[in-house]
């Protein structure tokens, strides 16, 4: 018995049975955080009513969820209504699956993983598995069986597939300068030093890759400004409109899973995972508990922070427009992150890959050539799409300022 | 493989074929009980089979088994079902079942890229074209199968035909090598050490780069067409207007 408990087997699966329950926690816990944190925003005072500076508010809300009545409505198509929630909760929690939490456990002697799979294909499992969190959206949408709902639905599945694109080039930049697909290998290459104190995390080397990861990162899980499926003053809710009770408080919890995993993901990519430099206990070499222990606590406080930028930015930005939202994937990202993912291949080829002059040089060089095209480009970037051909042959024009309009 | 499981296999294709036949949508009296019943006791009758001359008890048969029916039943209900999107949906299973199957042959790489190219990219966008063509109501062509008998005959035939060869196709041949040196060859050894990842993408930029390069330019043709086809002449004379400057911007808003 102790022997299966001490094997990597028996720590994965109470690895998996913890992350799972504090997750759950944690997700209603960051409804209360996103609402003190825009009430501080907004100078208000936020939930203060239940318990001490309102605490016991996520449990009331759990509550209410549970005991409110469960609507279908009778026009809606009652196997997918009722599989869409479920879907995106449950593609939303098993991504968990290939974080590496805290580096290697010393038990019995043996040294064990503390990361629930350690698979030879662990950063495409998560990119797998976050291309499938459309379907909720999707499914949800289309058996709501509403017009509003099906926009939310069709915008979802045009966003998630516009945003995948810069995504998965972020990630092979960062795939091609770590020559692995193990996200424990990434953590553990990014734990050196250059200059014997700035340490090697990957987002001093592509800052500029960084920086696009984490906004496609706001894109899938859907936050604003890139909350077009749920944008409730065009769509009243989007794609969970017809949704009441648990069944909308599974879509709730699931964006929130979202964003835990994809801030896991960037810090894991981007800023060494549970590595923090010239704490002995966060080097790779420190295998007792209390070290792991630390490690899970500096992974965590960097998902903490990923998640409050998350949340500043919904407080701070407007949302986009679709067709701006469109226009910053395919004009703006793409040939960002494909000029990107070239450099990355050409520091390969000359085996500069991990030199940090030549990276941030690049970084550097893209993103000035990228402002310079975007401030002289005759594109529009305000006011309604002109470039579009008119509904009807237009015979004659009226002046209406100085813009030609058909009239 | 003897000549009388041959027979058998082809008898349980055979059946096969009758109870998918009968399971497509028709217009007439349903006789969907007789196409489960003739369906399943072929899927049975294929398991059997496969049981009895499988080449050595595996600790994994048994997801085998699971996945197998998984993706074979999706696959029936994906032709079957009158509803455009649930027959999406169990694509996707297929998709996710198939992907399982690979995992249990140990092709982990080709798993995920079959989850992310097919359920992530292609499948969501027919669902996104279905969702936008679909009709109200249930139309003819939603109801009834085109050549019934035609399609599941050819069908069929193709997979017996595959499915009798099966047994003279040079199954493992790496691992056969390395089992039969005893691992003293390193080289053979070692494309088992790197993870098949790292070996398909050695394979892919050396043996087969010229293939990998002809299909990279394929894909960028038919982008391009697929560009050139759904791009529109714009006649308008408002996109003539004049250059902007950095100061304009904003400036000239147009009324809805």
């Amino acid at each position: 018995m102790r022997d299966f408990i001490t094997s990597q087997f028996g720590v994965s699966v109470v690895l998996a049975f913890i992350v799972i329950n504090v997750l759950l926690g944690a997700v209603s816990y960051c409804i209360y955080f996103e609402r003190k944190i825009s009430a501080w925003i907004q100078d208000r005072c936020g939930p203060n009513r239940v318990g001490p500076w309102g605490l016991l508010q996520p449990i009331a809300d759990g509550i209410k969820f549970l005991v409110k009545e469960d609507v279908v409505p009778n026009h809606v198509d009652k196997p997918l209504f009722i599989f869409a929630p479920a879907a995106i909760f449950l593609v939303a929690f098993i991504g968990f699956a290939a974080i590496p939490w805290g580096g290697q456990l010393e038990l019995d002697g043996r040294l064990v993983n503390i990361q629930v799979a350690n698979p030879d294909i662990g950063l495409l499992y998560i990119l797998g598995v976050g291309s499938m969190s459309v379907y909720g959206a999707v499914l949800g949408g289309w058996a709501s069986n509403n017009k509003y709902s099906l926009y939310g639905a069709i915008r979802a599945t045009a966003q998630m597939l516009s945003y995948d694109i810069p995504m998965g080039l972020c990630i092979l930049v960062v795939v091609l300068t770590m020559g692995t697909l193990r996200l424990e290998e990434i953590t553990l290459q990014q734990t050196g030093y250059w200059a014997g104190w700035i340490p090697q995390w990957n987002i001093f080397l592509h800052p500029l890759a960084f920086a696009i990861l984490f906004i496609t990162a706001l894109a899938e899980s859907n936050r604003t400004p890139f909350d077009l499926a749920e944008a409730e003053q065009e769509l009243v809710g989007g794609f969970h409109t017809e949704y009441s009770a648990l069944k909308f408080g599974m879509f709730f919890l699931a964006e929130y899973a979202h964003m835990i995993t994809a801030s896991a993901f960037i810090a894991v990519l981007f800023l060494g995972g549970w590595h923090l430099p010239g704490v002995s206990w966060t080097q790779p070499q420190a295998t007792q508990w209390y070290a792991v222990l630390a490690k899970i606590v500096v992974l965590s406080t960097k998902i903490i922070f990923f998640l409050f930028v998350m949340m500043w930015i919904r407080w701070t930005l407007p949302r986009f427009r679709f067709d701006q939202l469109m226009r910053l994937a395919w004009k703006g990202l793409i040939p960002i992150t494909l000029a990107l993912f070239v450099l990355a291949a050409a520091l390969l080829f000359f085996d500069r890959q991990r030199s940090p002059l030549w990276a941030l040089s690049g970084n550097l060089v893209i993103l000035v050539v990228a402002l310079i095209t975007a401030s002289s480009s005759r594109l529009r970037v305000t006011g309604r799409q002109v470039n579009l051909p008119t509904i009807a042959p237009a015979t004659d024009f009226v002046r209406l300022g100085r813009v030609e309009m058909p009239l | 493989m003897t000549s009388t499981t041959g027979y058998v296999l082809y008898l349980v294709f055979a059946l096969g074929a009758a109870g998918l036949y009968y399971l497509l949508p028709r217009t007439g009296a349903s006789k969907t009980a007789i196409g489960a019943t003739l369906g399943v006791s072929a899927l049975v009758g294929l398991f059997v089979l496969l049981g009895a001359h499988g080449s050595a008890q595996r600790r994994d048969e048994v997801y085998f088994y699971l996945f197998a029916a998984t993706a074979i039943l999706a696959a029936v209900r994906v032709i079957t079902h009158p509803k455009p999107v649930y027959s999406a949906i169990y694509f996707v299973a297929v998709v996710i079942a198939v992907a399982a199957l690979l995992l249990l042959q140990e092709a982990e790489f080709l798993a995920v890229a079959l989850v992310i190219i097919y359920a992530g990219a292609i499948l969501v966008t027919y669902l996104f074209v279905i969702m936008l063509a679909q009709q109200p109501g249930s139309p003819i062509y939603d109801r009834r199968t085109r050549e019934p008998f035609l399609a599941v005959v050819v069908g069929f035939v193709l997979m017996a035909m595959i499915a009798g060869r099966a047994g003279e196709l040079p199954a493992r041949a790496a691992e056969k090598a390395i089992l039969a040196d005893g691992g003293r060859n390193p080289a053979s050894t070692a494309s088992l050490l790197t993870g098949n990842t790292m070996a398909i993408g050695a394979a892919v930029t050396t043996k087969y780069v010229v293939a990998l390069e002809l299909s990279g330019v394929l894909l960028l043709i038919s982008m391009v067409g697929a560009i050139a086809l759904s791009r529109k002449q714009i006649t308008s004379d408002v996109i003539r207007s004049p250059r902007r400057t950095l100061g304009q911007i904003g400036k000239e808003v147009e009324p809805f």
